[in-house]
């Protein structure tokens, strides 16, 4: 295990150098960069910025640049925000942080609910109907969704404040702050939820459904064992264990923010930033932004690895 | 699939009799799945009104009425008219056409490439495990925005007609997007290696291919079928986002994706229902029943169900 | 797979943002209380230019008249608590409040209240004092003197002298300056010398005593009054850790702005919104209402309107729209046209536009009726000369309006050689007669695109038309020379000298007509505004005749707001920023 272990830690450090190469190539040959867009700037004053920038060196040279800056701690400074990028991420990624939190737990605790009922009660009424459900949500557009809800809840019901993090010029701190933050995150997390939860539940459903035909769970009702504990301790154990493999995969989402819902819903996180960074080609912060999630990913995926084998240990890694 | 093996001729051999009768089996299974054969039946009844119905329509030209401006559903328009003034119903079947096709390219295309390479990593292991893994981190990394500019850019800069870019582009994400799909086929297959008739196959001394084709891909044949059905929504709704990006179809040839998305926002979302509802309905309705006839169809092909 | 298909879907909506932060091509409502960018406002004003006549009024779509609250019991709840503060959407501030040193325009609206200027503008774009009581220009229009007012005063307090004013400049000179700044295009003497090192100060910047600074430049420049009469950086504050070469600690204090405007920051929530209070040190006064907030709203702010968030939102003057807001009953709505048009630039470079004929050709065979105004719902207007027709130049004597006559169109093309081919494509010496297209991706393009289409196509002209979702990826195709038209609008145009920047910035670079040289110069050697006027006459009948550029439309906007405010009003040239201090809640 160890040597697996060292082994998969040194191809991490080789692949996310290689992704860093390839992901900053990336970004330096989409068409235009950050000088482009003023369209206002005579030639000359443009070449003047792209020198003071760098922009005008090789490809290379400019990774190069790059590479060592973050080796040696500093990411850069944002040219469109004007901030060091470390503190954008620190202003943006927790926001984002909350609502994916909130809104993947939520989908699993759901997911993990309704699967297996819905499997322990296969081709019941309630099973179809919450197939049909499952499969609804995951066949809308998901600012579909969020202008349907904000227009029911918040615009005609009132119930619900339209959108943004806090009310706006609101001084509320401790109690009072956290429940004006849930009742901004109440829409946004039910969108994400419906969003996430149709494949996941599928995903138990059918877990649970090939485990009750396993030969343990007849053992296990023969030897007279109340349904309810052969539910419960026997099949759903072993029917979630396979899942935990997807906790690693969920690591990257956690951080990503999601475009969409943060516009849809006005929530102050990174997928707007990110965006409007990329129409910017506001180079520092794209390239920071895409190596954390590509950290993430990696660590996610060598997660996802090891959890698979200790829930299945017939497999060798 | 074949009508011939229904015709069990005294020549024909005990194999493919005996094919023929499972997959009787698995249809009479799947017919008594009402909802799958619903489900079935909406995909078909789609692809009938997306492909024969436009030349049913007096509208199909397209041409734009600035005097039928947002129309709601009337007598001579069914579904309204959209903000040109053009039919939404004739819109909604010609979109249909692209968007069928493209979700189902793409889906194919990146079930086949996902599922290859995870069972040829899953199977042989070593080398080409490690070397398919690693490529497949790799790519698991990128961004796929910068991604799909690129080659926006190359294919505007090869000159490729604006029309065929899409399909290219699709391919291309196709080609991009294996790895998830990969994943999960390898983790399978490691697990069925493992497994007690795998370990028959061996002892029997079967050949690779045949360990491969006819005990390791058959059961993993349902979870591709989740993933494919899961997958055809995806690729449906990317479309959108593909001409969204001006990388798909040009305007005025209508998609389901760019028909939603001219509704965009919370006036037209409030006003004009019948901009969002048919193209949203087509959707919903495509993807619901092509989800549930796969839930179905992985229900009858699990082998583990034969017992 | 499932990661795909939701980093697919993630994209789904955000080209919208794509283009809102770089292109004001289109008409939705994404962009509220824009006043104009730094970038934008500096451009314009001629020296010395005196005050008369007014701009021909324009009605917005479907409403000429401002319209007044008719209910305001229907005022949202949340928007009735409010007794002191006013809040405003604003697509996305990123926090750099420092003038000169800011990248997106957004920030310079949150600047443009938190710094006044030396000069200002009035609503015909005429320069007028503000931080400045008065300035003089040399006979040989090379010399600026400034006259400061007695005792100006930051918000802490300390005193705002010529000091403050020379420091702004100077920085503005060094080798490290990355800002989109225009003043170190004006060439200020010894400006260069500076840049290199070779001098320790600028020449041409002279501090005369602390009321008084003058800056002489080396050639005449029609902008420079507005661009060097823009905000004052504090030295104290600003200039304490500089040092030649080394602007760098200013990003520290982008956060904490030190101005002298109407308001001071109070906090800013990155994403969320930018707090403002009352400066009590402003020159003309504290302003009337204590806290302002811009509150960060990408994108559709209708929703914000309807439920009180915001006090003040900015839609396309569709009939639609108009409707709407009228329904709501508590907004007052005033009508506004934007002093902008937009524009086809054209390859000239390219052998079948090089024709005037064709060029002709395609705007009689174009519906611009239909796209830019049936389309719109009359949230637009047809424009034929390089002028909004808010300015004082805007004329339409002698003025083809080109109005839609595909026959005609025909005719033209022709005339020019261009017959119709076996396919039903025009060719001329064998070369099929075909437009590449390139705009932004927005709904309006979508409408052109399929409107041309079906134009170009009864012309006998292949269309095949190309479109962007991000404005860079536009520009750098345009910058390649790969097209024969491509749309896009002006910014803020203040003097109608602004009217023809594209042909001096450097983005048009292939149109050469002595005339048009001679007569740009000729408006701009005088100040008397009939005598320039007659000459920009000339010069847009010239333009309108030979389309060097293609002309396509006006905007028109309405502004909606809370029917509390009292003393709103919008200049077409600073936005907000004039009335607000001014601005009360009922």
């Amino acid at each position: 295990m160890s040597t697996y272990l060292t082994k998969r830690l040194l191809y991490m450090l080789v692949i996310l150098f290689a992704a860093s190469l390839l992901i900053f190539c990336l970004y330096a040959s989409t068409p235009g960069d950050f000088i482009t867009g003023n369209i206002k700037l005579t030639a000359e004053r443009k070449a003047e910025l792209r020198e003071i920038y760098g922009l005008n060196k090789p490809m290379l040279e400019r990774y190069g640049i790059w590479m060592n800056n973050a080796f040696h701690g500093d990411f850069g400074y944002s040219l469109a925000q004007q901030k060091p990028v470390l503190q954008l991420f620190n202003d943006y990624i927790w926001n984002s942080f909350l609502l994916a939190a909130v809104s993947t737990f939520l989908t699993w605790v759901i997911a993990v609910i309704v699967g297996v009922i819905s499997a322990y009660k296969q081709y019941s009424w309630f099973d179809t109907l919450v197939m049909v459900a499952i499969f609804a949500a995951m066949s809308l557009p998901s600012f579909f969704i969020g202008l349907f809800l904000i227009k029911i809840l918040a615009v005609d019901l009132k119930w619900l404040p339209p959108g943004g993090m806090i009310t706006t010029g609101s001084n509320a701190t401790g109690l009072a702050y956290l429940k004006e933050v849930v009742r901004h995150m109440a829409l946004p997390v039910v969108v994400m939820t419906l969003l996430g939860l149709g494949s996941l539940t599928r995903y138990f459903r059918s877990n649970m459904i090939d485990v009750l035909k396993q030969d343990y769970i007849r053992t296990a009702r023969a030897k007279g064992l109340k349904e309810r504990k052969v539910l419960f301790t026997h099949a759903l154990r072993n029917a979630l264990l396979p899942a935990i493999t997807l906790v690693g995969f969920e690591l990257p989402a956690l951080f990503g923010g999601s475009l969409i819902i943060e516009q849809i819903f006005n929530w102050p996180g990174i997928g707007q930033l990110y965006m409007k960074s990329f129409g910017l080609r506001d180079y520092p912060l794209l390239m920071g932004f895409t190596m954390f999630i590509a950290i993430l990913t990696v660590i996610g995926t060598l997660l996802s690895d090891i959890l698979y084998r200790v829930a299945d240990p017939r497999v060798r890694l | 699939m074949e009508a011939n093996s229904r015709m069990t001729g005294l020549h024909e051999s005990r194999v493919q009799r005996q094919k023929s009768s499972l997959f009787r089996q698995s249809l009479k299974r799947l017919m008594k799945n009402k909802l799958a054969v619903a489900g079935f039946g909406v995909v078909v009844c789609m692809f009938v009104l997306c492909f024969i119905g436009p030349f049913f329509s007096p509208y199909t030209d397209n041409k734009i009425n600035m005097t039928l401006m947002n129309k709601a559903p009337n007598l001579q328009h069914l579904l309204g008219t959209d903000a040109l003034g053009r039919d939404i119903l004739t819109r909604v079947m010609q979109a249909g056409r692209i968007s069928l096709t493209v979700g189902l390219a793409s889906m194919l295309l990146s079930v086949f490439i996902g599922a290859l390479l995870g069972a040829i990593a899953g199977y042989y292991r070593g080398i080409a495990d490690q070397v398919i893994m690693r490529i497949a981190d790799l790519l698991m990394t990128i961004p796929s925005l910068p991604l799909l500019f690129i080659f926006g850019a190359l294919l505007s800069e090869w000159k490729v007609r604006a029309d065929y870019r899409m399909y290219i582009v699709m391919l291309m994400l196709s080609i991009v997007n294996w790895p998830g799909l990969a994943r999960m086929v390898r983790g399978q297959m490691l697990s069925l290696r493992e497994r007690e008739f795998m370990q028959a196959a061996v002892v029997l001394g079967l050949r690779d291919s045949r360990k491969l084709f006819h005990h390791l891909l058959p059961n993993v044949v349902p979870l591709l079928i989740v993933m494919a059905t899961l997958n055809i929504g995806g690729a449906i709704l990317s479309e959108s986002v593909l001409s969204f990006f001006g990388l798909g179809v040009m305007p005025p040839t209508p998609t389901w994706g760019n028909m939603i998305d001219a509704a965009n926002n919370m006036i037209d979302f409030q006003d004009h229902p019948w901009l969002w509802i048919p193209p949203g309905l087509s959707i919903f309705a495509t993807v619901i029943a092509i989800n549930i006839f796969g839930d179905g169809l992985r229900d009858v092909l699990d082998p583990k169900q034969k017992r | 797979m499932r990661k795909s298909t939701l980093v697919l879907s993630t994209l789904l909506i955000t080209g919208s943002m794509l283009l809102a932060a770089c292109s004001d091509n289109n008409n939705s409502n994404t962009a509220t209380g824009n006043t104009p960018t730094s970038a934008t406002a500096d451009s314009g004003g001629t020296a010395g230019t005196e005050a008369t006549a007014s701009p021909a009024p324009v009605s917005a779509g479907a409403l000429s008249e401002p319209f007044t609250a008719t209910d305001l019991t229907k005022l949202p709840a949340v928007a009735q608590n409010r007794t002191d503060t006013i809040i405003v959407g604003l697509t996305d501030p990123s926090g750099a409040f420092t003038p000169y040193f800011q990248e997106s325009g957004y920030d310079g609206n949150v600047s443009s209240l938190l710094y006044a200027s030396l000069v200002t503008v009035d609503d015909k774009g005429v320069p007028t004092p503000e931080l400045a009581e008065s300035w003089d220009v040399s006979d040989d229009q090379l010399t600026y003197t400034f006259h400061l007012r007695k005792d100006l005063k930051f918000s802490d307090g300390s005193p705002l002298t010529a000091d403050d004013v020379a420091f702004t400049w100077t920085i503005q000179y060094d080798k490290a300056y990355d800002g989109g700044s225009s003043l170190p295009s004006l060439n200020v003497k010894g400006g260069k010398a500076y840049k290199e090192g070779t001098a320790k100060t600028v020449e041409g910047i002279k501090v005369i005593d602390p009321q008084t600074i003058s800056v002489t430049l080396e050639k005449p420049n029609a902008t420079a009054l507005v661009t060097l009469g823009s905000n004052v950086l504090s030295k104290a504050y600003y200039g304490k850790d500089y040092k030649f070469g080394q602007l760098d600690y200013i990003k520290k204090l982008h956060e904490h702005p030190l101005g002298d405007g109407p308001y001071k920051l109070e906090k800013f929530l990155p994403g969320q919104e930018v707090r403002l209070t009352a400066n009590e040190n402003y020159f003309k006064g504290k302003p009337k209402t204590e806290h302002f907030i811009y509150k960060t709203s990408e994108g559709d702010v209708w929703q914000f309107l309807e439920t009180g968030e915001v006090d003040y939102a900015s839609f396309s003057a569709s009939e639609e729209n108009i409707e709407k807001l009228k329904a709501l009953g508590f907004v007052n709505i005033i009508p506004y046209t934007p002093s902008t048009y937009g524009y086809m630039q054209v390859n000239l470079k390219h052998e079948q536009l090089k024709d005037k004929e064709v060029r002709q050709a395609i705007m009689y065979g174009l519906d611009r009726q239909s796209i830019y105004v049936d389309a719109q719902q009359g949230a637009g207007a047809i424009a034929n000369i390089p002028a909004s027709p808010i300015s004082w130049a805007y004329t339409e004597e002698g003025i083809n309006p080109y109005k839609y006559d595909p026959e005609k169109a025909k005719q033209l093309l022709d005339a020019a050689g261009w017959t119709v081919g076996a396919n039903g494509i025009r060719e001329k010496g064998g070369k099929p007669l075909s437009i590449h297209y390139l705009g932004s991706k927005s709904k309006n393009t979508d409408i052109f695109i399929a409107v041309a289409k079906e134009n170009f196509e009864a012309l006998g002209i292949e269309f095949q038309p190309e479109v962007f979702a991000d404005f860079n990826s536009l520009v750098s195709k345009v910058e390649g020379g790969d097209y024969d038209l491509v749309s896009f609008s002006t910014s803020m145009l203040t003097d109608p000298a602004d009217g023809f920047m594209q042909f001096f910035d450097g983005e048009i670079t292939d149109y050469d007509n002595p005339k048009f040289l001679e007569l740009y110069n000729k408006a701009l050697a005088t100040t008397d505004i009939e005598q320039r006027k007659a000459v920009y006459k000339e010069l847009y009948q010239l333009f309108n005749d030979e389309l060097p550029i293609l002309f396509t439309s006006y905007k028109k906007t309405v502004y909606a707001y809370n029917g509390r405010i009292q003393n709103l009003t919008v200049s077409p040239f600073i936005g907000l920023a004039g009335s607000l201090p001014e601005w009360t809640l009922k």
